[in-house]
Order: C-alpha cells, then sequence, then structure tokens
C-alpha cells in the first residue's frame, strides 16, 4: 500500500486499477492583473470505486478550484498549467491508444491530452457536479424539469451513439436549434427525457414530482432545489459525483437529509463522491478517505480514521480543535490564528506555507517539505517534518519571524 | 455621496479604459471650444460673403456648375458654365451657400448645443428629481399619480411631443451679451449669443420624466434603510430626511443618467433645428439643414461636416458616461430616450 | 394569476394610459396662445367659420360638457375636421398610419436582425477584433443624429452611386404581396420596394441597432458569468444549448423592457427619418400641420402616436411574460 500512497503523491507512477480517476501533479494558475494566482499547487489523489472522498479546506485553499479542474472548467483568467488526470475509461483507452499525443496507461487516459471536445463529452456522463448554491445553479426562468431534462438529454444522444463519434454528435449547432424552435414538437429535450426527469426527482424523494417539474427554481425551497440538483446530477448517471460543498447554503436540519440522500444514491449506484467541504463534521460523516488542502496544496490525507484521531500536520489538528465537542465541551475552541495566504505567486515563499500560522513552526520549515508517509497501512501521509521527527523546541523560530502579526 | 472610494474608483476605471480618456479629452475640448468660441472661430459665423460661397473644405476640390446672368447684348442671359472651385486656406472647413466660414459656425453651434444640452438637462432634474423624490419617499397616492403622469408622457415622443409645444407656443430666443465681444476682445465676432429659451424649456420639461423614475426608484430603495427608519424614529422631518438622507446617496445615479441626458438633449436640439424648430441659426442641426439641398449638387461639406461635430460631442459624452457608470454602477443602463 | 388574467389587466392599464394621452390632447387647445378656436382656425378663417368652429367645440358649454363631448366624438371615430385641408382628420392620419408602420417595422427587423448576433458574438469573443469592431459600431451608432446618417446614405448611395431612391414610397409592402399573386412581376417589385425603403430604414434603424447591441453585450456578459452558466457547463449541455437557450433569454428580459421605454424614440426618429426621405407617414404629416398651423390633424396624430406607442407596449409585456413566466405572479 505504500507504493499506493507514493504514486498518489505524485511520484510518476501511473494509475491503479481500481482508480476511476487519478490526479497528479495538478496545477492551476489565476493570471490576473495583480499577479498570478497559485490556485491549485501540483496536487494529486486519487478516487476509487466505491468510495466517498473528502476534500476539506478553509475558503480559499483551493479545493473548489480543484473540482473546476478535474472537469475542464476553469474559467479565463484561470488556467491549468499542468499535471495529468487520468480517467478509466476502456472505450477512451481503445480509441486513443495508437494516438502519439494522448497518453494511455492501461485502461486509462489522461484526460488533460484529449482533444477538448472529447473532455467536453464527458461532463455529465461521466462527471457531474452538484454546486453551493442551488438558487444560483439553476436557470431562473426555465422549469425544474426542463433543466434537469436537459442532462437527461445528455445522456440519452451520448449512449445513444458509439463513443467513438459521441464527441461529434454532441454537437448541437445554432441551426439545429433554431430549426427545433421553428418546428413545433421539437426540441432539445423530449418527453421521454421530462418522463425520466420526474422519476429522476421521484428517486430524490421530492412529492408530486410529475407537478413540480413545471415549476420554477423560484418556487422551490433551497432544500428541494439541492435534491432537483441532484437528480439533474444523476441524470447522467455519472462514474463520478463531484459535490461541491453541497450543503452550505441549507439549514442545519435540511444538511443532514441531503448528506444522507447523497450517500443513499452512492450506495445504490455504486458511483463514486468527491465531496468537498469546509465543515469536518460533514467530512466526519460521509467520507471513507480524505485530504485536508491548504494554500493550493493536499497537506494531509489519509483513511478518516487516521486523519481525524491522528493528525500529523499542526493545520489538521487546529481545523480538528476549531470544532466544538460535544460529549466534552469544557475545553475552549481553539481558532487558528492569522488567515489563509492571498496566493499571489510574488508572495509565496519557498517554504511550508503554513509556518507563518504554525504553532509549532521550525526552522526546517522554511525548506519546502516533501510529503512524507506516516503509515502506510492507512495511507496515511502528510506533508509536514513532524511526521518524521518530534517538535523540537530549540529550533522553534522566533513568534515575530513572519512578522508578528501575519495577515 | 462623493465618498473616497467613489473617486477610487473612478480613478481606477480611468486608468483602466482608453475609451474613458478619449471621452475626456472630447468633452473638455467641446467645452473649450464652446467657452472661447470667439477666439477659437476665424470668422464671424453669421457674416456673408456671397463671392465666397459654396467652397470646398482645406484638401478638397470640386466641380460645379455655376449659373449667372449676364447682360448680353441688352438681354439678361442665363450662363451655365463649369468652373473648379479650389479651397481657400482661410476657411479650412470650407464656406456654406451664403459664404458663411464653416468652421466658425462649427464652433458657435458647439456653444448652442451645450447651451441647450446642459441647461435642458439641468430644467429636467430641477423638475424630475424633487417630483420623484417625493413620491418615491411617500409612496401612496403621489407616487401612483406620479406614475400614471410619467407613463402618459412616456407615450409622446420628446421629439414629437417638443414639435408640438414649440408650434403652439412659437420659436423665443433671447439674446445674451457675449462678455468677450463685450470687453472688446474679439471685436469682430457676434455681440450677443443666441439662446433657444423655448427649446431649453420644452426639452427641460419633455425629459425630466427620466429623472423623476430614477430619483423615485432611489427613494423607494433608500426609504427602508434603517439610517432613515432611524431619522424618522429621532423625529426628523420628511424633507429634512431627504434632503440629508435621500438626495444625497441618490445623486450617484441621478449624475449618470444626466451625463447621458445631455447627450440625448443635444441630439433632440440638432432634430429641432433641423426641422427648423429653433430660434437660432447658429446650430449644428440648423447646418445640415440648409447643406440638405446641396448634397445632390455635390456640395457634400455642408452638411457632412456639423453632423461629424454632433457625432464627435455625443460619442464624448457618451463615453463619459460610460466611464461614470462602470465606475459607480448605479445599474441604469440603457435608459434616457435620444432624440 | 393566469397569462391570459395578466394580458387583461395590462390591458386595461394600457386603456387607462390611452385616456390619459387623449385628456393631455385635449388640454392643449388651452394651452394654446389665445382662444381654443385658434387652435382649429385657419389663420384666415371667416367669422362664420370661427362661430362654426366655438359651436362645434362647444365654447358655449361648460368645461366638463366640452370634455365629454370630446371623448364621445373620439369614442365614434371622430377627431374633428381640418378647415385648412378640408377633410376629416380620421381619413387623413390613418391613412398615413401604414406608411410610418412599415418604415418602423423595417428598422425594427433590420436593427434587431443585426443587433443581437452581434451582441452575442460580442460578448463571447470578448476582447477579440470583432468585439472591438462591435464596440466601435455601437458606440457610433448611439451617438450619431439619424437625420444626418440618413443624408449621408443619400450622399454615398444615392447620389454617387445612384443605387436607391432618395424620397417618397412609390411601391408598399402592399404591393410586394399583390405581386405575389397578380400579374406584377414579384423580384421587380420586391427590388423596387427595397429601393424605396432601404435607406429609410437603416437611418432609422441604426440607433437602435447600436442600443440593442449594447445591451445584448452587457447583458450576455452579464448572465455568462452565473452559476447556473457553470452547473449547465459541468452537466454537458452543448455549447449552443448554453448561450441562446439559458443566456440569451435572460439577457432579453431586460432588453425588451428597455425597448418598450425606447418605443417613443423610434416613433420620434420615424418622424424625423420620414422628414429626410419624404417618407408620407405620420411624421410628415405632424410636421405640415404644424407648420400650416392645421392643429386638429395634430392632435390627431398625436392621439394615434400616443395610442400606438401604449399598444406596442402592452404587446412588448405580454412578449415578456411569456419569455419569463415569473413576471405573472409579480
Amino acid at each position: 500500500m505504500s507504493e499506493r500512497l507514493q504514486a498518489a503523491s505524485g511520484a510518476g507512477r501511473g494509475p491503479d486499477a481500481d482508480d476511476v480517476l487519478s490526479v497528479s501533479n495538478l496545477s492551476t494558475r489565476f493570471f490576473t492583473e495583480e499577479g498570478q494566482i497559485n490556485a491549485v499547487e501540483s496536487v494529486s489523489f486519487d478516487i476509487r470505486d466505491n468510495e466517498i472522498l473528502g476534500i476539506v479546506g478553509e475558503s480559499g485553499s483551493g479545493k473548489s478550484v480543484t473540482s473546476l479542474s478535474l472537469i475542464d472548467l476553469v474559467e479565463s483568467p484561470g488556467r491549468i498549467t499542468e499535471g495529468e488526470v487520468w480517467y478509466r475509461s476502456p472505450d477512451l483507452a481503445d480509441e486513443f491508444r495508437s494516438n502519439d499525443a494522448v497518453s494511455v496507461d492501461g485502461d486509462h487516459v489522461d484526460l488533460r491530452t484529449v482533444p477538448p471536445r472529447v473532455r467536453r463529452s464527458l461532463r455529465g456522463p461521466s462527471f457531474s457536479t452538484i454546486f453551493q448554491d442551488p438558487m444560483s445553479s439553476f436557470n431562473p426562468s426555465i422549469t425544474v424539469g426542463e433543466q434537469i431534462a436537459e442532462a437527461v438529454e445528455v445522456q440519452r444522444r451520448a449512449t445513444a451513439n458509439p463513443r467513438s463519434t459521441r464527441s461529434r454528435t454532441q454537437g448541437y449547432g445554432l441551426g439545429q436549434y433554431l430549426l427545433d424552435g421553428i418546428i413545433p414538437g421539437r426540441g432539445y429535450t423530449s418527453e421521454e427525457s421530462m418522463d425520466r426527469a420526474i422519476e429522476l426527482l421521484e428517486q430524490v424523494g421530492i412529492p408530486d414530482p410529475a407537478d413540480r417539474v413545471d415549476e420554477y427554481p423560484g418556487q422551490f425551497s433551497g432544500g428541494m432545489l439541492q435534491r432537483a440538483m441532484i437528480a439533474q446530477a444523476l441524470a447522467g448517471e455519472p462514474d463520478v459525483l463531484i459535490a461541491d460543498e453541497p450543503t452550505t447554503a441549507l439549514d442545519v436540519t435540511i444538511q443532514a437529509q441531503i448528506l444522507n440522500l447523497l450517500r443513499e444514491v452512492q450506495e445504490e449506484r455504486g458511483m463514486s463522491i468527491i465531496l468537498i467541504t469546509h465543515d469536518l463534521g460533514v467530512i466526519a460523516e460521509m467520507c471513507d478517505r480524505v485530504c485536508v488542502m491548504y494554500a493550493g496544496e493536499i497537506v494531509e490525507r489519509g483513511t478518516l480514521n487516521a486523519v481525524f484521531d491522528d493528525p500529523v500536520h499542526p493545520y489538521t489538528e487546529g481545523l480538528l480543535g476549531s470544532i466544538p465537542d460535544l460529549e466534552d465541551p469544557k475545553p475552549r475552541l481553539q481558532p487558528i490564528a492569522g488567515n489563509v495566504p492571498g496566493l499571489l505567486d510574488s508572495e509565496m515563499d519557498d517554504r511550508c506555507y503554513f509556518a507563518d500560522r504554525c504553532p509549532n513552526a521550525m526552522e526546517s520549515c522554511l525548506e519546502k517539505p516533501d510529503e512524507i508517509v506516516v503509515d502506510a497501512a492507512t495511507e496515511h501521509g502528510a506533508k509536514c517534518v513532524l511526521a518524521e521527527r518530534p517538535y523540537d523546541p530549540d529550533e522553534a523560530l522566533p513568534a515575530d519571524y513572519f512578522g508578528g502579526d501575519s495577515e | 455621496m462623493v465618498s473616497a472610494r467613489v473617486i477610487r474608483n473612478l480613478k481606477k476605471e480611468f486608468r483602466n479604459s482608453a475609451l474613458a480618456k478619449i471621452g475626456l479629452v472630447l468633452v473638455i475640448s467641446i467645452i473649450l471650444v464652446a467657452t472661447f468660441a470667439p477666439f477659437v472661430a476665424t470668422h464671424d459665423p453669421t457674416a456673408q460673403q456671397l463671392d465666397q460661397s459654396q467652397l470646398p473644405p482645406v484638401g478638397f476640390s470640386e466641380t460645379a456648375e455655376r449659373t449667372s446672368s449676364q447682360m448680353v447684348d441688352g438681354e439678361i442671359q442665363t450662363v451655365t458654365e463649369t468652373v473648379e472651385i479650389e479651397p481657400d486656406p482661410d476657411h479650412v472647413f470650407g464656406t456654406d451657400s451664403l459664404g458663411r466660414d464653416m468652421f466658425s459656425r462649427i464652433v458657435y453651434g458647439a456653444r448652442t448645443s451645450l447651451a441647450v444640452g446642459v441647461l435642458g438637462t439641468l430644467l429636467a432634474a430641477a423638475v424630475g428629481v424633487p417630483v420623484g423624490l417625493l413620491a418615491g419617499y411617500h409612496r401612496g397616492t403621489v407616487d401612483d399619480a406620479l406614475m400614471r403622469v410619467a407613463d402618459v408622457s412616456l407615450a409622446f415622443p420628446s421629439l414629437v411631443l417638443a414639435v408640438a409645444l414649440i408650434g403652439l407656443w412659437g420659436r423665443a430666443a433671447v439674446d445674451i451679451p457675449d462678455p468677450f465681444v463685450v470687453a472688446g476682445l474679439a471685436p469682430e465676432m457676434p455681440e450677443s449669443f443666441v439662446l433657444p429659451i423655448t427649446v431649453v424649456i420644452v426639452v427641460g420639461l419633455v425629459n425630466w420624466v427620466w429623472f423623476a423614475r430614477v430619483a423615485r426608484g432611489e427613494a423607494l430603495s433608500l426609504r427602508g434603510q434603517e439610517y432613515v427608519k432611524a431619522s424618522r424614529a429621532l423625529g426628523a422631518s420628511d424633507n429634512a430626511i431627504i434632503l440629508r438622507h435621500v438626495l444625497p446617496n441618490a445623486i450617484t445615479p441621478i449624475i449618470v443618467l444626466g451625463t447621458v441626458q445631455v447627450a440625448a438633449i443635444i441630439l433632440l436640439e440638432s432634430s429641432l433645428s433641423f426641422l427648423g424648430f429653433s430660434g437660432t441659426t447658429l446650430s449644428w442641426g440648423f447646418d445640415i439643414a440648409q447643406g440638405r439641398d446641396y448634397v445632390s449638387s455635390g456640395q457634400w461639406w455642408i452638411s457632412s461636416i456639423p453632423g461629424f461635430a454632433i457625432m464627435l460631442s455625443v460619442i464624448g459624452i457618451n463615453l463619459l458616461g460610460d466611464w461614470l457608470r462602470d465606475a459607480l454602477d448605479p445599474g441604469i443602463e440603457g435608459e434616457g430616450g435620444a432624440a | 394569476m393566469s397569462f391570459g388574467r395578466f394580458v387583461l389587466k395590462r390591458s386595461l392599464q394600457g386603456l387607462g394610459v390611452v385616456w390619459g394621452v387623449v385628456t393631455v390632447v385635449f388640454a392643449l387647445r388651452f394651452v394654446t396662445p389665445g382662444s381654443p378656436i385658434n387652435a382649429v382656425a385657419p389663420l384666415d378663417a371667416s367669422p362664420e367659420t370661427r362661430q362654426a368652429i366655438a359651436t362645434e367645440l362647444g365654447l358655449d358649454q361648460p368645461l366638463y360638457i366640452q370634455y365629454g363631448q370630446y371623448l364621445f366624438k373620439l369614442l365614434q371615430g371622430d377627431m374633428g375636421f381640418s378647415y385648412i385641408r378640408g377633410q376629416e382628420v380620421v381619413g387623413l392620419v390613418f391613412g398615413r398610419l401604414p406608411a410610418t408602420v412599415e418604415l418602423a417595422l423595417a428598422a425594427s427587423i433590420v436593427a434587431i436582425a443585426l443587433s443581437i448576433p452581434l451582441g452575442v458574438l460580442s460578448a463571447t469573443r470578448r476582447n477579440e477584433p470583432i468585439d472591438y469592431g462591435a464596440t466601435l459600431l455601437s458606440l457610433g451608432g448611439i451617438s450619431t443624429p439619424n437625420f444626418w446618417l440618413g443624408i449621408m446614405l443619400i450622399l454615398v448611395f444615392a447620389v454617387e452611386f445612384n443605387v436607391f431612391n432618395t424620397s417618397g414610397r412609390g411601391v408598399d409592402v402592399g404591393d410586394v404581396a399583390l405581386s405575389l399573386v397578380g400579374s406584377e412581376p414579384f423580384f421587380g417589385t420586391l427590388l423596387a420596394w427595397l429601393a424605396y425603403i432601404t435607406l429609410p430604414a437603416i437611418a432609422l434603424g441604426t440607433y437602435f441597432m447600436a442600443l440593442i447591441t449594447r445591451l445584448t453585450r452587457s447583458g450576455m456578459l452579464d448572465e455568462l458569468s452565473k452559476g447556473y452558466v457553470q452547473a449547465a457547463r459541468a452537466k454537458g449541455l452543448p455549447q449552443t444549448l448554453i448561450r441562446y437557450k439559458h443566456a440569451l433569454r435572460n439577457t432579453l428580459i431586460p432588453v425588451i423592457t428597455v425597448l418598450g421605454l425606447q418605443l417613443g424614440t423610434l416613433i420620434g426618429g420615424a418622424v424625423i427619418t420620414e422628414a429626410v426621405f419624404s417618407w408620407p407617414g405620420l411624421g410628415t404629416l405632424v410636421i405640415e400641420s404644424i407648420n400650416r398651423r392645421d392643429w386638429p390633424v395634430l392632435q390627431g396624430s398625436l392621439i394615434v402616436i400616443g395610442t400606438s406607442f401604449v399598444l406596442v407596449n402592452v404587446l412588448v409585456d405580454t412578449v415578456y411574460a411569456y419569455l419569463d413566466p415569473q413576471v405573472v405572479n409579480d
């Protein structure tokens, strides 16, 4: 298993057979007027069959950009500058095996090397996404049913054609759209896809789905709309479901229902979920394995128990220390001092990015740490010198080393 | 309220936008030209020199057919001859059919356009803003009445209403002595500036409703704000609240609208003078109208040049308006009628 | 509220505005210098004519009776009599209306057909040459006086190249329709019609083309940055549907509101465009009647113009409610 950890931390080995998706050394940068922002910094991880992988971090840690990078939805001025995204698809692998420009490894294809239209064709049928705010993720002037039917139609049209021509037939041009608009009874969506939308709404627990398909997003409550978004994501029958803060915008009572629903659909359909959240409670509830992100990097990873019970990185410890514990409410909450760094390339020193906030910062933290295996059995690794040796007060950096009260 | 943040936004937007810079340069040039017209103009714009009529602009020569009457053997005969007309460097933009210098007419036309544009806008704002603020603040009957009046008012196109009112009231103008000429600094220029006062009043009355709409919208949203409620709870009078709290916070969108309105009123004024509904003959629209008859006979410049003047001024003001809107973002894009 | 009830409610509101329009026009006779008789009588009218007018207007009656009679006559389709032309106003005004409607429609079609694709292209290819071109074009378009543009078009296309007619309306759209079934050659009639209408339609339509391009561009940029567009991309929806079915539809909703408000500008623009091209529509009728002090015709024209504005706005709101069914519930 230690090889696996090595692979996942970017030691250059190819993906394993049970990896649905294997990401290696992925970097995404934003080229803004203020300068270059390193939103995602050489991130590697993999998602296996039937698991829920959690990615946790504060806002601004790069976790959402990581998810957008996976489905190639980073928008200008952002760009994926480096990395490989290996996706397991025997069809695609066969299609591109003889193509020198595309990297193929067994059943896996590096999506960074396939043509953009192929990547685009994977959205929906291969990767679906649930976004944080359901209200803004639905078009307010189109009925909920119609929008879910669109997702169904994407899937229907994709599977109706052989793999090799899929990307071509997905093209739906302006001429086609205008023609469908003029001829009555035609349109992108069909009656069948609308029926399927009703089924999906029923599956995610929306009462009277046949009536509600004709309603507009504004007529739904937040929780119902998030269910509808899950229905929309399931429409594509994806291999991987990316849930980006799926419960953050919801009331606490609704949150648990949505999480239960996610778990149910994961178990029923045997798909894999990447759950992105800042909420450690959600991670503890849901995930098999977890990656902790800080300043665009994965700073600690491992099985849920390994990371939660035995955190190595002081940042993970800090995160865990800043949530209230109902069973033991006595100790005061320990907030992490300071703020998440701005990720401006020009302001990022070549050191452990957490050192300026770290209570245990040492002189060796002024060098960039590699990921160190803590426990191969639990795939536990951390980008921290403390994984190798205990804290030594003699080597501690002076308290005002980073200019005292660091911003 | 013009806070430090607003000024910072204005500066930032200005630095980033080449168009804003062009707009500011255009507008400042027009203001300078209009103000110092007697020094910029090379001739008296109203002086006719029939022997120098229809001269083309510098850089163009024209062949034209000239008819003249001559006494031949005691009879009057009409002779038509084709002549080559060379431009005169003294008249850079050429001359019109009565031999008036086009460049000087353009310079003085800027005065008319700008005066009507600014005064008309101020009048429209002076009527529209108080009405809109009161209606939006008090709501109820006053507000309903205002909205109905606004609906009816919008049903008449500005140009049609303006033409009808000027047709009814006549084309009055007032002579305002030109201080530079009175002081003897530019003795050969016209002694007074003719302000078409009916036009100013009519465009003001026709366009007040845009200001009323915007002011009402702002007052409506501001009246619910906590600090307004607090002032009311403290016993401040409604008028005091409107003056001290509502107006200052509503001023930004009103300024943006005002900029757009100056451009719209300049276009409206030029339309009115083109149709002959103005009290002055020193106007770009008037010159376009008088040049129109010469378009088919080859004297293209009499109509063309004033049009470019209008276009440049309106582009300048619109760019300025875009800059203000982008920097202040009051969300009133697209409102404010033109001619 | 159902769609039908919304349309009904909006129509009743429109009727209220028309009543206001009519009342304002009635009130115009009191802002006429001198007696209201002057607002009707020709300058050289005989005392008998003046007396007849005074009786017709009911000037010897109390104001509310005058007003009541005026409304009553209007309802019967009586807009008064033009003593200067010796004609009923109704016939004159409605005789001129089709020409103006034809011009305004042609201009709107030219404007909408060009501006929406241009605005979309400009927004989807932001900071590319086509975006800069569209931005400059639309800036010029909203800043150019349409009557001057008309004269320049005449100068270039009619005087220099001699390809279009510069005045009048020799062939109307009805003739083109008739030629489809009649003996006239269709294409010949169509070309003749185009020769008359092209330049006025461009002169009148340019401002709107520019305005809609600007609104579409900024609206599209706004919509394309919204969450639902990202969500639509993530679910694999084809680009065409994201742009046109989702983003453009939401862009057009506010654009339609602004266009409704700007309709007065279109009619005002038609007045002056007609003056440039001697187009025999309501605009030239308005100018003629003011110049000849023919007030009954002016009043009749104002009523028809105001009513058309209201009518089109009700139609616009209906389209709006169709595009965004939620406004029905507001």
